[in-house]
C-alpha cells in the first residue's frame, strides 16, 4: 500500500488559510484528523465528494488542491 | 490512535483471549477424554456468546474510557468523543472483512477436508468455530496494519 498516485496541496493551502489546523479541516468536510493526516502523506486518495468538499472548504477549483500522476511528479 | 482504531485494538485483543479459552477447553477435553458432541456443542455456544457480549460491552468500554482519557487531557466537563467512521474507517472495514471472509473459507475448506479425509465430525465442527476465530483475528490485524500504515 504505497503512495497514491494522487498528490495534493492540502498542507500548503491549510497553511494559506489562516494555519488551519487538521482537526478544523477535518470538521469542515466531516471525517477524522487521522483521514486528513492520511491524506496529507498521499496515502489515502479521497473520493471524488471529498474532494470537491476540500476544495469548496479552500474555495478553489479541484485541480488546485488535487493533481494526478505525471503532472504530480513534475510539481 | 482514532475512536475506529481503538475498538479494532479491543476487538483483536478479546478474540485472542476467547481463542486462548477456546484451545484451553478443547486440550482439556482432549486430554480428559471427553471431547463428546455435547460438550463440543456448549463450547461453540460459550464461544458465540462470548464473542457477541464481549463485543457489545468492549464497544462500550471503549468509548467510556475514551472519554475519560479525553477529559484528562482536555479538562472539559462533558468531552467529546470523536466517534464518527468516516469513508476511510469504511474502506479499511471493508478490506478487514474482505481477509475475514478469505481466510474463513479457506478454514471452512480445511474442516470440510478433515471429514473427507475420515475424522470425526465432531473434529470438523472444532475446526469450523477453531477458524472462525482466527479468521476474525487475522482480519482485525489487517486493519490495523491499514490504520497505522495510513490506509
Amino acid at each position: 500500500m504505497g503512495k497514491s498516485r494522487i498528490s495534493n496541496n492540502i498542507r500548503k493551502l491549510r497553511f494559506f488559510h489562516d494555519e488551519m489546523t487538521q482537526q478544523q479541516l477535518a470538521e469542515k468536510v466531516g471525517v477524522t484528523r487521522q483521514t486528513i493526516i492520511a491524506m496529507e502523506q498521499e496515502k489515502y486518495a479521497p473520493s471524488l465528494e471529498l474532494a470537491f468538499r476540500i476544495a469548496r472548504v479552500f474555495d478553489v477549483p479541484l485541480e488546485e488542491v488535487f493533481s494526478y500522476g505525471a503532472e504530480a511528479e513534475s510539481k | 490512535m482514532s475512536f475506529q482504531e481503538k475498538n479494532v485494538t479491543v476487538s483483536l485483543i478479546n478474540f485472542t483471549l476467547i481463542l486462548g479459552v477456546f484451545l484451553i477447553r478443547v486440550f482439556q477435553m482432549i486430554l480428559g477424554g471427553s471431547f463428546n458432541s455435547t460438550n463440543v456443542f456448549r463450547l461453540w455456544v460459550i464461544v458465540i456468546a462470548l464473542a457477541i457480549l464481549v463485543t457489545i460491552f468492549a464497544t462500550i468500554l471503549t468509548h467510556i474510557f475514551s472519554a475519560i482519557i479525553q477529559a484528562i487531557k482536555t479538562g472539559e466537563e462533558n468531552p467529546k468523543v470523536e466517534d464518527l467512521a468516516d469513508e476511510r474507517d469504511r474502506l479499511i472495514e471493508l478490506r478487514g472483512t474482505k481477509v475475514t471472509y478469505f481466510v474463513s473459507s479457506i478454514g471452512v475448506f480445511l474442516s470440510m477436508l478433515t471429514f473427507a479425509l475420515g475424522q470425526p465430525p465432531l473434529v470438523m465442527f472444532t475446526l469450523l468455530i477453531f477458524f472462525g476465530v482466527v479468521a476474525q483475528i487475522i482480519g482485525d490485524i489487517s486493519r490495523l496494519v491499514l490504520y497505522r500504515r495510513g490506509f
